[in-house]
């Protein structure tokens, strides 16, 4: 009997073609971008386990379990904020391993642990513009001030549960901006960023890994 | 109105749900004895589950933050005029080792 090889591949797979959108300008104002090759794990600390769980993250990850909402970065790992006593753990993706290995036996009994690794697209955005663009989609205050790199959300945009985290910035000095949506909300929530984005110029650059700059 | 998510911070309340009164406690019985219950059981059920206030005023309120954090929030809130007067994190909310305490608030 012949072996099936599953290839993953992503919902937005058709929608990130490398292009330019919007109007025509010098320099886009955005520049837009899907993530691919990651593992995600939601870590979910069970009751009375919140020092347990952030010690055993902090020795698992090297990086601080994020307590309010942070995205903070470990070596090879991002761990950002998701609700009360929860977070992401997002790090590259090891072919033929799987997200939870060498992760149940540090964590049990103290946290519940969740692989979302096919269940999300990551959606970068920067540019000159990102701001003003994400201000028409999001209600939140992005200003620099109060939305500085390493901060974190879990928000809506168009009606969809997204979680959002600011990146350190492009070479340009923009700021950049990780958007985590559901696999299945991802094309519409791609398009109304795309078309939120027209007015500025939009550059679609080629999907590239987590460790990785976006270039054209 | 906007709505003092004590984990999220001020977010606008497209993103909450509204569940109601926060007021109604369950009565502490199970509800295969309703039936052959103590006279006056079976009606403290049925204010329960049915009777609620019509407040023009404060009120304590459960809302539930779906589109955000996924908490819920015990908060209480001017029906008439929307001013909320506090908002905290309902009991057992995240990891927080009592149901009656309260998790981890933003500094």
């Amino acid at each position: 009997m012949a072996d099936f090889t599953w290839t993953a591949t992503s919902p937005l797979q058709h929608a990130t073609r490398p292009r330019r959108h919007g109007a025509a300008v010098q320099q886009s104002g955005i520049v837009l971008s899907e993530v691919l090759d990651f593992s995600l794990v939601l870590i979910l600390a069970r009751r009375g386990q919140w020092s347990a769980t952030a010690k055993a993250a902090k020795e698992f990850f090297g990086a601080e379990a994020p307590a309010k909402p942070l995205a903070v970065r470990g070596k090879t790992t991002t761990l950002f904020w998701s609700g009360a006593d929860q977070f992401y753990a997002l790090f590259p993706r090891v072919p033929a391993a799987q997200p939870l290995d060498g992760m149940r036996e540090p964590f049990a009994a103290k946290a519940s642990l969740s692989d979302q690794s096919d269940g999300r697209c990551l959606i970068q955005i920067s540019g000159p513009k990102v701001r003003a663009m994400l201000a028409k989609l999001s209600s939140l205050d992005l200003d620099g001030s109060v939305f500085p790199v390493g901060a974190a959300a879990a928000t809506s945009i168009d009606h969809s549960g997204v979680n959002l985290w600011r990146d350190t910035d492009a070479a340009d000095g923009s700021p950049v901006y990780n958007v985590l949506v559901f696999t299945s909300f991802a094309d519409s929530i791609w398009h109304t960023i795309l078309d939120s984005s027209a007015e500025y110029g939009v550059e679609v650059v080629r999907p590239h890994a987590l460790d990785e700059k976006p270039s054209s | 109105m906007r709505i003092a998510c004590p984990f999220c911070g001020e977010r606008e309340n497209g993103e909450f749900t509204y569940l109601g009164d926060a007021k109604p406690q369950r009565p502490a019985m199970v509800a295969l004895e309703v039936a052959g219950g103590a006279a006056g059981e079976a009606e403290a059920f049925y204010d329960y589950v049915y009777l609620r206030d019509n407040v023009a005023g404060e009120m304590d309120e459960y809302w539930y933050h779906g589109g955000g954090c996924r908490s819920w929030l015990r908060l209480t809130r001017n029906t008439a005029t929307h001013e909320i007067t506090s908002v905290e994190a309902a009991p057992g909310t995240g990891a927080s080792s009592s149901p009656a305490s309260t998790a981890g608030t933003i500094s």
